[in-house]
């Protein structure tokens, strides 16, 4: 059964920026990850979602509830993070979370300390003095805390240590094994690929291709920089063996290899290998590789350490 | 319907400024009121002979006639009740919705099950209400202080009639504040027709009331609904009741209906 429905999706800001002619659906009890550079349309589908905006056309809804006139209703099985931080003046964490409850009727509040606890989010503190990090935590705890039955999670790990990330990756594992639905944007391939089940991607306002993850991981290419004990052998190496986009750089050896790796790992058995390391490939290559797309020229923002 | 959660929140963001407002009301009405002395109206009369008239007509200081009530109505009336409490207006109808989706707090609003209009309509009751005891405050005050001072001088149905159309004045200044800021995304645009608005309606007020050649700026600004003397005297103040309330009833309308039907960047 579907929970989230989005058809024919269009929200034409003019200049090519907006969502064009979107169409998926979200099955009940999967997370789906939403990936694609900054500015492809992934937050503008959440606020459609949301209910924030209304759609030139096309239509979207989550429990056959449509967003736009039936928000209130759908808010309250979901649960919502935003993309960006914004709470109120003057409140500290815990009064937050307070008012949040308030405004859902949320009664129960233990799993809410539990999650205090588990992020060990220090409530006490003036939310306006919180580093981004902080913030980040308090926006997951509030977004879960009501255990809602759909999660969106608009790029939820952004601003958090690995340790945390992991813990965050945890968490919607968890949920999931409790039945929940979960979409989450994110421009991080290795964010998604932790935890979700589906992936949707999304770019220049059109969805390019919704995989399913395993697939995905087959189709991934990786690069992979080798370094021999000296350029003879490198250059032997690069003669007695076939991978795509082979360069030799002195004793240094770049390949790509798609999907299975195996065949690479024998490849390098018969000679001594001073270093072997793995290109992380950014989203564009990404897009490059798996849907020979051009390269988009706009700036794509690697705000988050490089880990595109 | 309203959402009392948020009502408490918006009271705790708002009642500093409230209390603000309200002590510089306090500070200067009594002042006005132990002014009024028949003994010194002479004094106050030769000090404002020395100013440049236009300045005085400005302030509108003018036909402060003999009564404790006429005096308060100019003094306090004329021009002060026109400039503190719609600072507190701008500031509060700015902060009751564009402010949070300019911040992107309302994000967090419209993620519970609360629908927009509810959320708008807590908002609107605070900025009614509050303006309310405001200009509440004024009233109670403004009797209770002329009673201790000139026992039995003041006008005191004269009087209610007088904050009765201030408050008007306010429900209508309130509304168009309330509706910039259900219209615009922005702090920016919201404040300058929420603010930018009445002050420049005080401005040509003041202007207009300058002299003859400046008097048709009359018809431009919203304080000329609200004129002490006319309704301290009883001259036809009805229609001019009447279109305050109006202005007030539309104004707040649209902003339901702007707040409800657009589109928030959030």
């Amino acid at each position: 059964m579907s929970v989230i429905e989005i058809n024919g999706l269009t929200k034409d800001y003019g200049n090519h920026k907006g969502i064009f002619n979107l169409s998926f659906q979200i099955n009940e009890g999967e997370i789906f990850g939403y990936l694609g550079p900054n500015g492809a349309g992934k937050t503008t589908t959440i606020r459609h979602l949301m209910g924030f905006l209304t759609p030139d056309s096309g239509d979207a809804s989550i429990l056959s509830m449509d967003c736009r006139t039936q928000s209130a209703d759908i808010m309250k099985h979901l649960g919502y993070l935003p993309a960006e931080m914004a709470f109120f003046n003057g409140m500290n964490g815990m009064q937050f979370l307070n008012f949040m409850g308030e405004m859902r009727e949320l009664k129960d509040t233990n799993y809410r300390d539990e999650l205090i606890e588990k992020f060990q989010l220090d409530t006490k503190g003036k939310i306006r003095k919180m580093s981004k990090g902080m913030k980040q935590k308090l926006g997951i705890i509030s977004a879960f805390m009501h255990n809602p039955k759909i999660l969106i999670l608009d790029e939820p790990t952004s601003g958090l240590d690995p340790l945390m990330q992991k813990l965050f990756s945890d968490l919607l594992l968890e949920e999931k094994e409790k039945g929940k639905t979960i979409l989450m944007s994110s421009h991080s391939f290795e964010e998604i690929e932790r935890t979700c089940d589906r992936v949707g991607i999304i770019r220049s306002g059109e969805l390019v291709a919704i995989e399913n993850m395993h697939d995905l991981k087959e189709k991934r290419r990786k690069t992979y920089v080798v370094t021999f004990d000296s350029p003879t052998s490198a250059k032997s190496y690069k003669e007695n063996t076939h991978f795509d986009k082979m360069t030799v750089e002195g004793a240094v050896v770049r390949l790509s290899v798609l999907g299975n790796v195996s065949a690479f790992i024998q490849s390098l058995s018969n000679y001594r290998i001073l270093d072997l390391s793995m290109e992380s490939s950014t989203l564009e290559d990404i897009f490059m590789h798996y849907y020979n797309v051009p390269k988009i020229t706009e700036k794509v923002d690697n705000q988050e350490g490089g880990s595109l | 319907m309203i959402s009392k959660p948020l009502f408490k929140a918006t009271i705790k963001q708002n009642y500093i400024v409230f209390l603000i407002i309200l002590a510089v009301l306090m500070l200067y009405l009594p002042i006005i009121i132990t002014m009024y002395d028949p003994a010194t109206q002479d004094s106050l009369n030769e000090m404002l002979a020395m100013l440049p008239q236009e300045l005085i007509s400005a302030m509108g200081f003018t036909g402060a006639g003999n009564t404790l009530l006429s005096f308060i109505g100019t003094y306090f009336y004329g021009f002060l009740i026109l400039l503190l409490p719609m600072i507190y207006s701008v500031i509060v109808c700015n902060r009751s919705l564009a402010s949070l989706v300019d911040k992107g707090s309302m994000a967090y609003l419209l993620s519970t099950p609360n629908t927009r209009s509810k959320i708008a309509r807590t908002q609107a009751l605070f900025i009614f209400i509050s303006i309310s005891i405001l200009i509440g405050f004024v009233t109670v005050i403004g009797i209770t202080l002329s009673e201790i001072e000139f026992p039995g001088e003041l006008d005191i149905p004269g009087f209610l009639l007088l904050n009765l159309g201030a408050l008007l004045l306010y429900y209508a200044l309130t509304g168009i504040g309330f509706f910039a800021s259900a219209l615009f995304n922005d702090t920016k645009n919201s404040l300058a027709i929420g603010a930018g608005l009445p002050v420049a309606f005080l401005v040509l007020q003041m202007i207009s009331d300058v002299g003859k050649s400046t008097e048709f700026l009359k018809y431009l600004t919203i304080y000329t609904l609200f004129d002490p003397q006319k309704i301290i005297s009883g001259d036809d103040f009805i229609l001019s009741f009447i279109t305050l309330v109006l202005i007030a009833v539309a104004t707040y309308i649209g902003g339901f209906i702007a707040f409800q039907k657009r589109d928030l960047p959030l």
